[in-house]
């Protein structure tokens, strides 16, 4: 439990540039979807959204380590998540009723 | 806890608890970056209220803002990631120098002064075409407040009202100032902490692989930058 | 700080520092980066505040008390403060706006929170300094700068802002409404620089508690009040960015001409109440567990017993702090908010009186045929439970809705705040001036001075504060110029007199014990090593505590409340530091490495 994680034990080094070139395609497909593709507003809104999330987690799974970190370091990272999500459902409540 | 201390001497010695696991200059980071989510929460959730909470649509995706042209900077910034992680793992190889020709390889081998220069290029790349973009819609009458009377963009706003979310221009003004502005600010800040570390640090080689918690927390906050920037790209220009 | 592949298991810069040669006056005391330094800082400057907060606080109960009269005094300020020394409604509401912001920002927050995070949390869990010195100090240099803008906005054109502390919209966004343009601007900036500097103190305390605790200093071993700080720095640093970002929206409203808040271009006002009161709660709660962490170990230490219940504490403070995020609503019930978002909002706000009411029965819990020592700490911790009990039944009324409906906006909701704000907050933190005093300054302050001066204050206090229930119950507004204007409020008008000079009493008290604070620190009886007969690691120290504090790092060998422990022989007391021969020493975890 104690045991320090030295500078040389390091995991396998996923492949940077393949993680690049995801970014790049799924960035050309997000404008290409959302000024080509003729499909109803609404499932471009899910669509895109889900496009972001996705590039967003490649970059803090793999750029920022987060897939290689120990969950107590995750953790911090998580934490203010569902209380962005209860700030904008409780706002957003606001207008809706 | 209140356990008496005969019960502690039969147990095996107290291990002092690990804390993170990592050392403090990264915590710190991890810790200031959940803080700048909260930052971030307040801006964009003000305008995910402002926008889908109202009535009226706003402007259309590409009505006012230049898309191409932030493709391109999304690019730049997507590229700047992927080197500032290129710089972390040159490092932590112990690739301290710019390029190297290496045996049996056709390119030249990146170090970390390499990949970092080309980290700062990019962000300050990035920043440079923010500034142009924000001149040229203030140019067209793209202000903080809305379109400005007799602008290019308030006449194209009364010929077609529902392209341009006539109405409504103020609160996209608003909020696109608002985040792009603060999101351009972060990278400065970024370019600007890279540059000192760049001569400081990297060009005296100050960082060796068994030390470079500088490059790992630094490529912390970019790659963070980087993020934002993703979904601000997609709900700011696309949605 | 040394590089990671040299440090040695113990960690910290300020091993060497223990050895350095004197330093001068300047990089000692004011460009300090020791963390028992900043926290003097922080001390003096929030001490200053609090005496600018209760300077206006003092005209707003004059013109209560004596509404259109001429103040003793008022000959200087300016035309468009007052006018024959008689206040005007503009200087008034403006009063009432600083009076909040300076004691909740620049007072409260840093006693608590700068001061004793900072001075009591690398000595309690056993370190030499914070984890990043250097940020530790710009924390500090940007909360003076940001008191500086905040004080300089009373004598720009229009004074101060006239919107209430919590600057709801569109009257603070809109310049043309509150005819405040540069105080407006100031306050935001100054609140932006203050989360700045908070942020930059938190992400400070969070890091050392995590990762620098002695050897030994495992999580449950840590005193509470070390947890109740952790713990409000995690609530700072997530909480005030929230505001920086809304003070950011509304000043770009008042300079850039944007309209977030302005609902006449399509902004929304009750956005700002929902961004402002989303930090707002956690704040509340960032105001109070530092004052209920140093409460519970100095009612142990008076009590000479361990306190009752460690690990529900514990768990009381994290389950605050986790509904704290989630009770924000309760702060607009009056708003014309969506009804379900209400109701949701009353049953979490009903939900905090649990862990609040776990720690008050283990506060008593701990009291409870305990050896009573009534020092000075000990009598403003017991005036603390007790009043912080009051300040939280009212609460109860605030958080059913409807009750809240009559009540919010009159002068019960001042009481309320003030029953725990002052009689929970500033209590506690009389207790934790006098208790860690020599600590800071190696001197004691004089018992029988600090004892008159909480008798005094208590009971000036009530008498200030309790009538204010009754005026407000009776319809007093919260913010009212002249009480006397409505018919039916002026049969409570000897009330607001006996409140205005029972005010006046409350202050001039206080200064017993700026007199006793400012004596002491040259006239003070020497504190022995330990004076409270204390557990914490800080008492290993001598008084006041190096630069650097521990030479080598000390070890920890038990939790921080064993009092009356059958072990510790003819000592009622075994502090954490004292190694008995059946006690093994802690194996110190190794630092992570410079990778990951």
């Amino acid at each position: 439990m104690t045991t320090p994680t030295p500078a040389t034990t390091t995991h396998v080094r996923p492949n940077y540039m393949l993680i690049w070139l995801y970014l790049f395609v799924m960035t050309i497909a997000e404008v290409l979807l959302a000024f080509e593709l003729p499909v109803s507003r609404n499932l471009k809104l899910i669509l895109l959204l889900i496009l972001a999330i996705w590039k967003a987690l490649l970059v803090a799974l793999f750029f920022m380590h987060l897939k290689f970190e120990r969950w107590r370091l995750r953790l911090i990272f998580i934490v203010p998540l569902p209380l962005a999500a209860i700030l904008v459902t409780a706002v957003i409540m606001e207008k809706v009723w | 806890m209140q356990t008496s201390t005969m019960t502690d001497a039969m147990r095996p010695p107290y291990p002092a608890e690990p804390g993170a696991g990592v050392y403090s200059n990264k915590l710190g980071m991890w810790v200031f970056l959940a803080s700048d989510v909260m930052f971030f929460t307040a801006l964009i959730g003000s305008y995910i209220v402002l926008r889908f909470g109202m009535p009226t649509q706003w402007a259309q995706p590409g009505a006012v803002l230049n898309v191409p042209l932030t493709g391109l900077n999304t690019f730049l910034l997507i590229c700047s990631s992927v080197s500032m992680v290129k710089a972390y793992a040159a490092i932590a190889d112990g690739k301290k120098y710019f390029l190297r020709k290496v045996p049996g390889q056709r390119l030249q081998d990146g170090g970390l002064k390499f990949w970092l220069l080309i980290t700062i290029i990019c962000g300050a790349g990035f920043v440079s075409v923010q500034l142009v973009e924000y001149v040229k819609l203030v140019g067209h009458g793209f202000t903080p407040s809305g379109y400005r009377e007799g602008s290019l963009l308030a006449e194209h706003a009364l010929a077609d009202p529902v392209k341009y979310g006539a109405g409504v221009a103020g609160m996209y003004g608003s909020t696109f100032f608002t985040m792009t502005g603060f999101h351009g600010f972060h990278v400065t800040c970024g370019v600007i902490s890279m540059l000192y570390l760049y001569f400081t640090k990297v060009l005296p080689e100050k960082y060796s692989p068994q030390d470079y918690r500088g490059i790992e927390v630094i490529g912390l906050y970019w790659h963070f930058v980087d993020l934002v920037w993703i979904i601000l790209f997609t709900i700011v220009y696309l949605i | 700080m040394t590089s990671v592949a040299h440090a040695k298991p113990e960690g910290g810069g300020g091993a060497h520092d223990a050895h350095h040669a004197p330093m001068s006056f300047w990089r000692k005391y004011i460009f300090s980066t020791d963390h028992k330094i900043i926290g003097i800082q922080f001390l003096f400057v929030s001490l200053f505040f609090l005496l600018v907060g209760g300077l206006l606080a003092m005209q707003i109960r004059w013109q209560l008390g004596f509404p259109g009269q001429p103040m003793p005094g008022g000959s200087i300020l300016p035309e468009t403060m007052a006018v024959n020394r008689v206040i005007l409604p503009e200087y008034y509401v403006q009063l009432v706006s600083m009076h909040g912001t300076f004691m909740v920002f620049f007072a409260i927050m840093p006693l608590l929170v700068g001061v004793y995070a900072n001075f009591l949390i690398p000595l309690k869990i056993g370190t030499h300094d914070m984890a990043f010195p250097r940020i530790n100090m710009a924390s500090f240099w940007l909360a003076l700068l940001a008191g500086l803008i905040m004080t300089a906005s009373f004598f720009v054109p229009n004074g101060p802002i006239r919107s209430g502390w919590t600057n709801y919209a569109p009257l603070a966004a809109r310049p043309d409404l509150s005819g405040v343009t540069v105080g407006q601007m100031l306050w935001c900036i100054s609140i932006v620089v203050l989360g700045l500097s908070s942020v930059m103190g938190s992400l400070n305390y969070i890091t050392t508690v995590i990762n620098h605790r002695a050897p030994g200093m495992t999580w449950f071993r840590m005193p509470l009040s070390v947890w109740a700080l952790f713990i409000t720095a995690i609530l700072g640093v997530l909480a005030l960015p929230v505001l920086q970002g809304a003070a950011i929206m509304l000043l770009f409203d008042n300079v850039l001409g944007t309209h977030f808040f302005d609902p006449v271009a399509g902004g929304q006002a009750l956005l700002w109440q929902h961004l402002f009161w989303f930090f707002g709660h956690p704040e509340v709660y960032i105001l109070i567990l530092p004052a209920m962490g140093m409460v519970s170990d100095i009612i142990a230490n008076g009590s000479r017993k361990p306190i009752f219940g460690y690990h529900s504490m514990v768990f009381a403070i994290i389950g605050i702090a986790f509904l704290g995020w989630i009770v924000w609503g309760h702060h607009m019930f009056m708003s014309g908010m969506n009804p379900t978002l209400g109701s949701t909002f009353m049953v979490s706000t009903l939900l905090i009186a649990v862990p609040s009411a776990i720690k008050v029965f283990n506060w008593l819990g701990t009291m409870w045929r305990g050896n009573l020592r009534f020092h000075v700490p000990m009598l403003n911790a017991i005036g603390f439970v007790s009043m912080f009990t009051i300040g939280g039944l009212s609460g109860i009324f605030m958080a059913a809705t409807p009750v809240d409906i009559p009540l919010h906006d009159t002068q019960f909701i001042v009481a309320h705040i003030h029953y725990v704000l002052f009689g929970g907050s500033l209590f506690a933190l009389f207790a934790a001036i006098t208790y860690w005093y020599p600590k800071m300054f190696g001197r004691m302050m004089n018992e029988g001075i600090g004892k008159l001066h909480f008798f005094l204050t208590f009971i000036f206090y009530n008498m200030t504060f309790f009538p204010m229930h009754i005026i407000g119950m009776g319809g007093q507004m919260r913010r009212i110029y002249d009480p006397t204007v409505y018919d039916f409020l002026k049969p409570q008008q000897p009330l607001n007199v006996f409140i205005s000079y029972s005010a006046f009493a409350l202050f001039a008290v206080q200064f017993l014990f700026a007199f006793n604070f400012l004596w002491s620190l040259k006239f003070g009886k020497k504190a022995p090593q330990n004076p409270w007969e204390d557990n914490g690691m800080e008492w290993s120290l001598p008084n006041p505590a190096p630069h650097g504090n521990w030479e080598k790092t000390p070890n920890v060998y038990r939790g921080p409340y064993e009092f009356s422990a059958p072990e510790a022989g003819d000592k009622d007391y075994l502090p954490q530091y004292t190694k008995l021969p059946t006690d093994r020493d802690p194996v110190p975890a190794p630092l992570p490495a410079g990778g990951h």
